[in-house]
């Protein structure tokens, strides 16, 4: 397949932007319907690219690398959901103070172990030896065929949250978010329901970070700080908290602005790159966050639309 | 370069004096009982003294900037993310007014912490007062200060440029205390806390200004009925914070470097010491700052590894919220 019309930066950054739209859509289903502030997407999505890095490069498989790299994709989603599952535990039922501390207590325990424990993970220094479970020419082809499989994992993502916005399951969501003790007395499980979601949302953040781990074919440390929370956070709020394409529109006018239209197409000094426009991305993304919760709180999109049934049933 | 919120602590200032070697480097074999029993216990005495004195000394801007962060908090409900740059911001403006006009470190730790506080001031009048004129929720005033928090880092690094800064300073004095070395500018951070934890205790309990703290963190509208002027206090309540925050920035500065991450790195511990304090008492917050911190230096000189000594800290004080339970009302006055 001839690619050369395609830039491999510009690859890069498209799978950056469609991971960070995953990312925001699973923020979306705990921050925009059921309330819960989750500052540690990070820790989940650095729990399940590590999970899977050590498990696929650490182990002696006896039998083919296919199978090695698919168990070792499950084993890095399953990781990562079952620490949603443990975090849940922890924060159900605590007030948002209580959330906070706990989401970004796991991302900082995750980078804790990621740093320590340099036999498997290799610490600072990294970790190399993930690769495609496939081979189809260069490069190039290999990472174009990967956006391709992200961007169909991106696609059930949405179709996933889709069907929770229509589903009881996401009208219990958007009750508990609104007011958690009224659903408990209308004989509703917050916790449990909570503890499900955090799971289910989790597991897929792990496995979005699996499949960087392997775009990026070496796992460092330094991609466990706050960055991912902070494009996820932006995009989804901008974009709106509450609405399903609010996370896609966000990140696309925030992180692909920056990391694609600004990285490819705009002719600045090359010098700025490294340094200044980082900084730049960072301080606009913080502002981003502050003007629209104060003057648009609900994002560009707006709030959310009830669906049909809500809507007939109130005369909407 | 990594930015988790925890810190990365080297305790370099602080070393054990000559002749206070333990029994353990002895052959044990060739030792009788009663001595082995001395040695443990010499050994044991040596680390409960090491990690008194250098975890009070090295932690003290944990307690400072945890008191700090405790006022605002009682006051207005809030968890300001942002107020882990109010301490990068005091070290940063203790650097650039050390390094600028050549002062030593003495003179420029007060106007640090002002400079710091009223900063913090500017920040409540240009965006948490609007956003609560605005009836912002809880949820979303978290978001904003973490908004603010990743601006005026990255501010700070776009103004002050990216390699990591330094005090001009004098190497410090090294003071034994107990056997164990501690330098000048931590024993004076120490002081400082102490300072500072009497004037506020008398501040708020003693003072009608802290009368009226008081009156408006309990009840704003009865507060406000009652003639208290609450934009005054408020205003005098960031002030206070954003100058802790700012004292305990330049501390922490001055004992390593100066980075955009240096409050970031802090604030988890703050968080934690503050939530497990409580925030309704001052003295259980500085209590907590202390465990916190002879905790993480017994952990450290034990395990001799500082991350696992904060990743064990930060799984307790989780659990610990956990069982206590944190189930407020979603309000929040700011």
């Amino acid at each position: 397949m001839n690619l050369d019309w395609l830039d491999a930066f510009l690859v890069s950054g498209l799978f950056y932007v469609m991971m960070v739209i995953g990312l925001a859509l699973l923020l979306h289903l705990q921050l925009g319907l059921a309330r819960i502030a989750n500052f540690g997407v990070v820790g989940f999505w650095g729990i399940g690219m590590y999970a899977f890095g050590v498990l696929f490069v650490k182990v002696d498989w006896p039998f083919g690398e296919v199978w090695a790299f698919l168990i070792s994709v499950v084993f890095g989603t399953v990781v990562a959901g079952l620490a949603g599952l443990l975090v849940g535990w922890l924060i159900a039922d605590l007030d948002i103070d209580g959330v906070l501390v706990g989401t970004l207590g796991f991302a900082t325990a995750v980078w804790i172990l990621a740093t320590t424990e340099q036999d498997l993970t290799g610490g600072a220094l990294g970790m190399g030896g993930l690769g495609f479970p496939y081979d189809i020419g260069s490069v190039k082809a290999n990472e174009t065929l990967w956006l391709v499989i992200l961007t169909i994992l991106v696609a059930i993502i949405l179709y996933y949250v889709s069907r929770v916005h229509k589903s009881p399951y996401g009208r219990l969501l958007i009750s508990i978010g609104d007011n958690e003790p009224l659903a408990r007395s209308l004989g509703k499980a917050p916790f449990q329901t909570k503890l499900w979601l955090f799971a289910v949302s989790s597991a897929g953040m792990g496995l979005l970070g699996a499949m960087y781990g392997v775009n990026e074919r070496f796992l460092e440390t330094g991609n466990l700080g706050i960055d991912i929370t902070l494009a996820a956070m932006v995009g989804l709020v901008l974009g709106s908290t509450t609405r399903m394409w609010g996370a896609a529109v966000g990140v696309a006018l925030t992180v692909g602005l920056f990391d694609v239209v600004i990285q490819f197409y705009l002719p600045l000094p090359r010098e700025w790159y490294t340094q200044a426009i980082p900084v730049l991305r960072e301080m606009v993304f913080g502002g981003v966050l502050i003007i629209v919760l104060l003057f648009r709180p609900y994002g560009v999109l707006g709030d959310m639309r009830r669906d049909k049934l809500m809507r007939r049933m109130h005369g909407g | 370069m990594n930015d988790c919120p925890i810190s990365i602590i080297v305790m370099q200032s602080s070393v054990r004096g000559a002749g206070q070697q333990t029994l353990m480097n002895h052959d044990a074999e060739h030792v009788p009982t009663l001595a082995r029993r001395a040695g443990r216990e010499t050994a044991l005495m040596d680390l409960i003294t090491d990690s008194l004195v250098i975890g009070l000394t090295e932690h003290a801007p944990l307690i400072l900037a945890a008191m700090g962060f405790a006022l605002l908090y009682r006051l207005t409900g809030l968890l300001n993310v942002a107020y882990s740059e109010t301490i990068t911001l005091g070290a940063y403006l203790g650097m650039w007014v050390n390094t600028t006009y050549g002062l030593n470190f003495y003179a420029i730790v007060l106007p640090a912490g002002i400079l710091a506080g009223l900063i913090s001031v500017a920040t409540y009048f240009a965006i948490f007062r609007p956003a609560k004129n605005r009836n912002v929720g809880v949820l979303e005033m978290i978001i904003i200060s973490f908004g603010l928090s990743i601006l005026l880092r990255h501010g700070l690094q776009f103004i002050f440029g990216y390699p990591v800064r330094f005090y001009n300073v004098p190497p410090p004095n090294t003071i034994f205390v107990l056997g164990v070395g501690v330098s000048s500018f931590r024993l004076l951070a120490l002081g400082s806390v102490l300072v500072l934890a009497l004037l506020l205790f008398w501040f708020i309990q003693r003072t009608t200004f802290g009368l009226q703290i008081r009156a408006l963190a309990t009840d704003e509208d009865l507060a406000q009925v009652s003639g208290i002027r609450p934009l005054a206090v408020t205003v005098l309540i960031w002030f206070l914070a954003g100058v802790a925050g700012g004292l305990a920035g330049a501390f922490y500065g001055v004992g390593s470097s100066v980075a955009p991450l240096l409050g970031w790195r802090q604030f988890l511990l703050i968080l934690l010491v503050v939530l497990v304090g409580g925030a309704k008492n001052i003295g259980g917050v500085i209590i907590a700052g202390i465990v916190t911190g002879v905790a993480l230096t017994a952990m450290t000189l034990q395990f001799g590894q500082v991350l696992w000594a904060q990743l064990v800290l930060i799984a307790a004080f989780v659990i610990i919220l956990k069982v206590r339970g944190r189930r407020m009302a979603d309000t929040g006055k700011v």
